[in-house]
């Protein structure tokens, strides 16, 4: 249809014009100007498009918007078949934390994270976009299940496959009842055939765990930070999530304190924000490697760090082991890693950065 | 003067930008550079900062313009907070198909943070729409949108061509001819900033002697403006004097003979200038770049209370750095380096500014960040 269009303006422009007047008026009436403006208003759909949906609708403005829903299947594929391959260096990482664990709701944790790009910093200073980054990561940490053939049981923050995520129907954060269905993909799509630049779903993390059957001993939290949020909270040029263990003989009473669970927050808080703002790559220095390797690890270790973002030149070992002191945590035994408060694993991501 | 283009990826701003060049080579005006050297958009340090940006000079019959092209928002930024290229003019790229997107909010919105008061605009590819009606829609609904963003939509210039016609050299009625009125409005509508030579005149103290039966003589570099014998000045720093004053010009290294000042009553870091030209100030609103760790920069993020040393001109102050009022939570949000971000700077003892002044920020002997007044609050 459209090339059709497109070739019959080209033709009219150099030989018969009268033609495609023609053209325009026998079959439907040339759409006023007023009512492109408006369907443009309503859509932010291109010109074109908005004209050619009238004259396909005879100038109705509820059946164009209709007829523009139903040419986007088509018409966005072309355009996202259009700008496929082009770089996209630039976009937002979105986190959605549903369900923070220990403490908050049953307990459980629910939280995902996505990175989304686009091709310039514009179109990811938009609002639209920042929308589109948020409600994928609001779905990946909603639908997001642990999966049954996952065999690293250490880890508590796993990828989620892309192609599986951008089969799933999005759901909108702020709008959760909303009746217009699409998947991830196609809202994707949708954004392209607006903003006209290449995007892409990246990668996805999602931590979904249970609450421990020995809830009274040892909970799970996620923390997260964004660092270079706009204007929407939840996504930003820098993402992370945290996963922390917390383990006391009297837990539940703890997390039943207001101040407790107040100070918890904070420090929370003040973890994702030491692993955002230093070359954090791990959380505890790694074992054998050689001494060049071992001093680059040692200042990439998040508990060998100096924990400046809690206002503090102490490591952030200690911080944790005096903070778990100071709050008579008490022990279940053993050493640290296995007492008070432990960052048991984190993902940092930024915009653009290569992956492996 | 210094413009720029801005606009959709597909809306053919480069191929402009490679329009310009070529019809105004053809009359002696530029070097016509392609589309490929320009879409390049080469790596360039400026203050020891990387900005990709790509740069083309031409001439019309009244004015000489340096173009900048840069591929995103953030590069524009660095642009104007170092003063690479201070943009003093725009020209928006629109496409005709598409009409304004919903990025061209963003688009505008740098034209405002970078400092452009005044933008052209270029209804691309007007060839592929048969409806001049249409033409009018992209043109009402441009002028709003400018409206919205405190642009003279009314009176901006909008010209509607094709930037590949005048490339190629086809189709003059909607090629060349509209690059040449797309030049003439720029001409005409955009504002020369005004000339270093214009200016009041400013000083920065360098150093300052003591010549016995002369008096108090200040030596340093005209910023701006012209000095002549006998001309009141004011010397801003932390007190004023009214002296006598040689010609001196931008650019000039001078001395200047200041009668009755004591030799312990100026020092580096004042400066001399026409009187009333500009304030002491001693907190500002800036907009700062912190350079990354490849950049020379910390390797550490900070947070409001963060103590550099503030350089400008020949001053050295420490400078205390807070987020402006009304930030989410202010006490928790840190800068990284690699951030673009606007902040309060309280200054440990006044200094001549205004907006537009720029200034190093250092700490332990390296350049950790740069940026420029954008808002004198004190």
């Amino acid at each position: 249809m459209l090339t059709l269009f497109r070739y019959a303006t080209s033709s009219s422009r150099r030989t018969c014009h009268s033609t495609l007047r023609y053209y325009a008026t026998s079959e439907t009436p040339k759409p006023p100007i007023k009512l492109v403006a408006e369907l443009r208003k309503l859509t932010e759909t291109s010109v074109v498009k908005a004209r050619e949906a009238l004259v396909a609708s005879n100038n109705d403005v509820n059946g164009a918007l209709a007829w523009l829903q139903k040419d986007l299947a088509t018409s966005g594929v072309k355009k996202a078949a259009k700008v496929e391959g082009r770089a996209t260096r630039e976009g937002m990482i979105g986190v959605s934390v549903l369900s923070r664990g220990a403490g908050a709701n049953t307990g459980t944790v629910r939280a995902g994270m996505v990175e989304v790009n686009c091709e310039t910093d514009f179109v990811g200073r938009n609002e639209l976009f920042g929308k589109l980054v948020r409600d994928i990561a609001h779905t990946a940490a909603f639908i997001a299940e642990r999966p049954s053939n996952f065999k690293d049981h250490t880890s508590s923050i796993w990828p989620y496959q892309v192609d599986a995520l951008l089969e799933a129907p999005l759901l909108s954060q702020s709008n959760p009842t909303s009746s217009h269905f699409s998947t991830v993909r196609t809202a994707i799509r949708d954004t392209i055939s607006k903003v006209g630049e290449n995007i892409e779903l990246r990668r996805a993390v999602a931590s979904v765990i249970d609450p421990n059957p020995h809830q009274n001993l040892e909970g799970y939290r996620v923390a997260s930070y964004l660092h270079g949020s706009l204007a929407l909270p939840n996504v930003g040029r820098m993402g992370i999530l945290a996963f922390l263990r917390l383990r006391s003989p009297h837990l539940s009473k703890l997390l039943a304190s207001d101040t407790f669970s107040a100070d918890l927050d904070k420090l929370e808080r003040s973890l994702a924000r030491q692993i955002a703002g230093f070359d954090t790559q791990y959380v505890s220095v790694v074992e054998g490697v050689d001494a060049q390797q071992a001093d680059a690890s040692i200042s990439a270790a998040l508990y060998e760090q100096p924990f400046m973002m809690f206002a503090s030149e102490e490591p952030v070992r200690n911080v944790l082991k005096m903070w778990t002191e100071e709050r008579e945590m008490g022990q279940t035994g053993g050493d640290l890693e296995s007492n008070g408060i432990h960052v048991h694993e984190f993902a940092k991501w930024t915009v653009g950065e290569p992956v492996e | 003067m210094n413009i720029g283009t801005i606009g959709h990826v597909d809306h053919g701003k480069t191929t402009l930008t490679a329009a310009i060049t070529k019809v105004l080579a053809s009359r002696g005006g530029a070097k016509f550079t392609d589309y490929a050297q320009i879409d390049k958009a080469p790596e360039e340090k400026a203050r020891g900062i990387t900005i990709n940006s790509a740069h083309v000079e031409y001439e019309t019959d009244k004015r000489h313009y340096g173009h900048i092209d840069c591929p995103g928002h953030a590069d524009y930024i660095k642009n104007m907070i170092t003063g690479a290229a201070q943009m003093d003019g725009a020209i928006i790229v629109v496409s005709a198909t598409d009409g304004q997107m919903p990025q061209t909010r963003e688009h505008l919105l740098l034209a405002r943070q970078v400092g452009v008061k005044k933008l052209v605009v270029f209804i691309n590819k007007v060839d592929q729409i048969d409806d001049p009606e249409m033409l009018e829609l992209v043109d009402m609904e441009i002028r709003e949108v400018l409206s919205t963003y405190s642009f003279d939509g009314e009176n901006t210039p909008i010209i509607m061509g094709s930037a590949l016609a005048a490339l190629e050299g086809r189709d003059e009625h909607i090629g060349a001819s509209k690059i040449e009125e797309l030049v003439k409005a720029c001409d005409d509508w955009l504002d020369l900033p005004a000339r270093d030579f214009d200016k009041p005149f400013l000083m920065p103290i360098e150093d300052v002697f003591s010549i016995s039966g002369r008096g108090t003589v200040c030596t340093g570099r005209v910023e701006r403006g012209i000095a002549n014998k006998g001309m009141d000045v004011e010397i801003v720093g932390l007190e004023m004097f009214h002296k006598e004053l040689d010609r001196g010009e931008p650019g000039d290294n001078m001395g200047a003979l200041l009668r009755g000042v004591k030799r312990e009553q100026v020092r580096r870091g004042q400066v001399i200038m026409a009187p009333g030209s500009m304030k002491a100030v001693k907190k500002v609103l800036a907009q700062i770049y912190v350079l990354t760790k490849d950049e020379g920069g910390r390797f550490a993020p900070f947070m409001a209370g963060y103590r550099p040393q503030l350089f400008v001109r020949t001053a050295d102050i420490t400078v205390h750095l807070t987020f402006p009022e009304g930030t989410l939570n202010a006490e928790e949000k840190m800068v990284m380096p690699g951030d673009n971000v606007e902040m309060v700077c309280d200054l440990h003892t006044d200094v001549a500014a205004e907006p537009g002044t720029r200034f190093t920020l250092r700490e332990g002997g390296k350049t950790i960040g740069t940026g420029v007044v954008t808002k004198i609050l004190q």
